[in-house]
């Protein structure tokens, strides 16, 4: 006769408290416990993403450029544990981005908006970021701190950031928050010559909080709120005409949940965001992931997004030129009410110590697809394709 | 299914160690099963009193010295466990104990005398031990020795470990010290005997362990007789003689570290109060006392008809 | 702007109210395999994230969530 072990004791009398006493000690032992500790092992992580846009439809632009960004990513990041309660994460990321984006609007013969891409020669850039952070880990707490560092022909940003994290209920739940600096400047290439604005900053300061709930054995819950409040100089300096105010107060809320199923072998990501900001755009982000496994060796991971936002103030999808700079405006497509649906597939296939992922999405954006009242159809909506080759290696 | 089932034996912590584990890449089984080795050498490096270099012998070569030694959190913990087996058991289980081998030597049988029992026992006493913040300050003369705590702590690190890896059934074996990854497809238990004392012809036990931990206390192989008594290897830190209790004792729990407080708990207790604890804690044990007669609560007694413990009532 | 201070409060409470009414059943260490799993986690591939997150706040208006905005560039 077999008997299935419970191994739980008893539940009350003098028994059980001995047994509870010589249960919570051991249960603080840090390789028993889900407790703060530096990673076991270092991580080296690479990523290559090509992105690609549609070229602009011959009927919103019928007079010249039409074929729009094509970018390259490179992604590397290194996770290592250097002590016994500290860690250290470094971020390089390289993007090279060629073609053109739109410089401004005109209406149309039939009212409807034609857009004009930068120039015929368009855009080429490089971007460099690098960014160090760091870990201390205490029993219950971890707390992180980060500065990176970002630099274009035309960009410069600096960013700092503090954050934390603690278990609370035996690790069911924990709470997370942190707030970050970035400090800003913008000097337009060919300035003069477009008369633009020769030099500019920009700050934004953020902060969040979060909790993040264990549910049972198979699922999680978390809940999230984050405020960025930015100053400065907030336009788009490459448009012929965008005047932005020069204060943005932004808050988005958001909500994420993770199930297992365990006779599908497969999990399932559920993410929500509602956003708000003081230009009077309001979004709504839904996106999910199914993570499902094929054997041991790979996972297959069908995906898909829906966004829609509604319009800023000052959106008016033909620039006015009439209009004293004084007076905010923009016709750039992303102020404009819309809504946008992409989704893609990915693949994971581990090997031992090696990782290989490949990433997938496909981007409709159209002004039809917007849960929000569309007053002024945005003119230039994008849609894209990206796709995304990574190796991870642990060591 | 059954190519998939791993098996990685080696030889840690003075025993016969095994993991084994469902994995049917080979690639990525190796690469599991190096990974849980090292974290067995990491304890192993870090709390042997075999090793000079370990920090254990750090902390006691500064016996005496009131600067004391650093506790990172690990240890740090380790001593709070320690702490709550010593409690619980009226000062039986003291990881202060580990000076009476200097007069003990049970291979070639001696016997020490009263005197230096005596002068050994004012070295012993886990309340003699200083801490300060996150500093232990030994005094002299004493010796701190973690046995009946790493090794069963080490199994379930290693458990946790392989389930952070992603194995989903596996089993950790560290000389007798079992802590379950994850059980055999689908919801089956482990099965897990428990050696006869008296030599490996026979099981005294056996388990279905599904989940948790398993660890053992018993004098196998190092005891010996003197003047017609049976001495056990485990020795009383109160008398500073061997302990007159159950000849065995196997403890099944949730985590591997406190089956093995347990077990050596039970063990250093005279026989019936031995006995009296496992039933009072209510966890699934098994015995042998001096007389063979072997009983417990959720194991399998290898002799046929009756054998299986009743189970009481909880 | 009161709609919106409106539909905000609703969105938090609705979320915290979700979020505590949760039966939460205690999860052991030893239980813990599948939340351990890499896909169960809130991230599973960072760099995809951060990625992500860098192309959605330069084609689209918004950002942030459950992170503090990290740093800047000269597309948006």
């Amino acid at each position: 006769m077999t008997r299935k072990n419970t191994a739980t004791g008893r539940k009350s009398g003098p028994g059980s408290k001995k047994l509870l006493a010589l249960s919570t000690t051991a249960l603080a032992l840090p390789g028993i416990a889900a407790a703060d500790a530096p990673p076991p092992f270092s991580t080296l992580s690479y990523k290559f993403t090509n992105y690609q846009e549609d070229d602009i439809s011959r009927r919103e632009a019928p007079f010249g450029e039409r074929e729009r960004y094509d970018i390259d990513v490179h992604q590397l990041r290194l996770i290592t544990p250097t002590g016994r309660n500290t860690s250290l994460q470094i971020d390089g990321n390289q993007e090279s981005m060629s073609g053109a984006s739109p410089w401004f609007n005109i209406a149309g013969a039939d009212g409807d908006p034609i857009v004009n891409l930068s120039g015929a020669s368009g855009i080429r850039d490089s971007r460099r970021e690098l960014s160090i952070a760091g870990s201390y880990y205490f029993d219950n707490a971890t707390l992180s701190a980060s500065t990176g560092y970002s630099v274009e022909d035309d960009y410069r940003s600096r960013y700092y950031g503090l954050s934390g994290q603690t278990n609370l209920h035996q690790d069911l739940t924990t709470i997370a928050a942190g707030i970050s600096y970035a400090d800003d400047e913008i000097f337009p290439t060919d300035a003069e010559l477009f008369n633009r604005v020769t030099k500019e900053s920009k700050f934004s300061t953020s902060a969040f909080v979060s909790i993040s709930q264990i549910i049972n054995q198979t699922s999680t819950l978390q809940a999230a709120l984050s405020i960025t409040e930015q100053t400065g100089f907030l336009s788009d300096p490459y448009k012929l005409r965008d005047v932005r105010p020069e204060q943005r107060t932004q808050l988005a809320l958001s909500s994420s949940y993770r199930h297992f199923f365990v006779s599908e072998d497969a999990a399932l990501h559920i993410n929500y965001r509602y956003y708000h900001d003081d230009f009077g755009i309001s979004s709504h982000t839904l996106d999910s992931s199914w993570y499902q496994n094929l054997g041991n060796s790979l996972q297959l991971i069908p995906h898909l997004r829906y966004y829609s936002q509604s319009a800023a103030d000052f959106y008016s999808n033909v620039d006015n030129f009439v209009l004293p700079v004084t007076e905010n405006q923009s016709s750039d497509y992303r102020l404009s009410a819309y809504g946008a649906v992409s989704g893609g597939i990915n693949l994971v296939a581990p090997f031992g110590d090696w990782l290989i992922s490949l990433n997938t999405e496909r981007y409709i954006a159209n002004e039809k697809y917007s849960a929000y009242d569309v007053t002024q159809p945005g003119a230039g909506l994008v849609r894209y394709f990206r796709v995304s080759l990574g190796i991870d290696y642990t060591f | 299914m059954d190519a998939a089932l791993r098996s990685f034996p080696f030889q840690a912590m003075g025993s016969f160690c095994e993991i084994r584990f469902l994995e049917p890449s080979r690639i990525e089984a190796r690469a599991n099963a190096r990974k849980m080795l090292a974290e067995v050498n990491r304890l192993e490096q870090k709390y042997s009193r075999y090793n000079p270099a370990s920090f254990l012998s750090e902390i006691n070569a500064m016996a005496g010295n009131n600067l004391g030694t650093k506790l990172d959190t690990e240890t740090r913990t380790i001593f709070n466990h320690a702490l709550s087996c010593y409690e619980q058991s009226d000062g039986l289980f003291d990881i202060t104990a580990g000076v009476l081998r200097r007069i003990w030597d049970f291979s070639s049988g001696k016997v020490p005398s009263q005197t230096e029992v005596d002068r050994l026992l004012s070295h012993i006493g886990f309340h003699k031990l200083q801490f300060s913040k996150s500093r232990l300050i030994l005094p002299a003369g004493m010796e701190i020795d973690f046995g009946g705590i790493v090794k069963e702590y080490a199994a379930d690190s290693v458990a946790r470990l392989g389930r952070s890896l992603g194995i989903e059934c596996g089993l950790v074996n560290l000389g007798g010290d079992f802590a379950v990854i994850g059980p055999l497809p689908v919801n089956r238990p482990w099965p897990i005997g428990i050696i006869h004392p008296e030599g490996d012809r026979n099981l005294m036990a056996r388990l279905m362990l599904e989940q948790g931990g398993l660890a053992s206390s018993g004098d196998y192989e190092r005891c010996f007789v003197h003047q017609g008594k049976r001495y056990s290897h485990i020795l009383n830190p109160k008398t500073g003689w061997p302990c007159d209790g159950l000849r065995a004792v196997s403890v099944s729990a949730d985590t591997c570290t406190v089956a093995g407080s347990i077990a050596t708990i039970a063990m250093l207790k005279p026989e019936q109060q031995g006995i009296a604890l496992l039933e009072e804690l209510g966890v699934d044990h098994t015995y042998m006392t001096c007389d063979e007669q072997i009983s417990g609560r959720g194991f399998i007694t290898d002799s046929s008809a009756e054998k299986i413990a009743d189970q009481i009532p909880s | 702007m009161i709609t919106s201070t409106r539909k905000i409060t609703a969105i938090l409470v609705l979320m915290l109210f979700s979020l505590l009414l949760a039966s939460c059943t205690p999860v052991r260490a030893w239980e813990r395999g599948y939340l351990a799993k890499r896909e169960m986690a809130w991230e599973p591939d960072g760099l995809k994230s951060a990625l992500d997150k860098h192309v959605f706040f330069s084609k689209e208006a918004s950002s942030g969530g459950n992170s503090a905005h990290g740093g800047g560039c000269g597309c948006n």
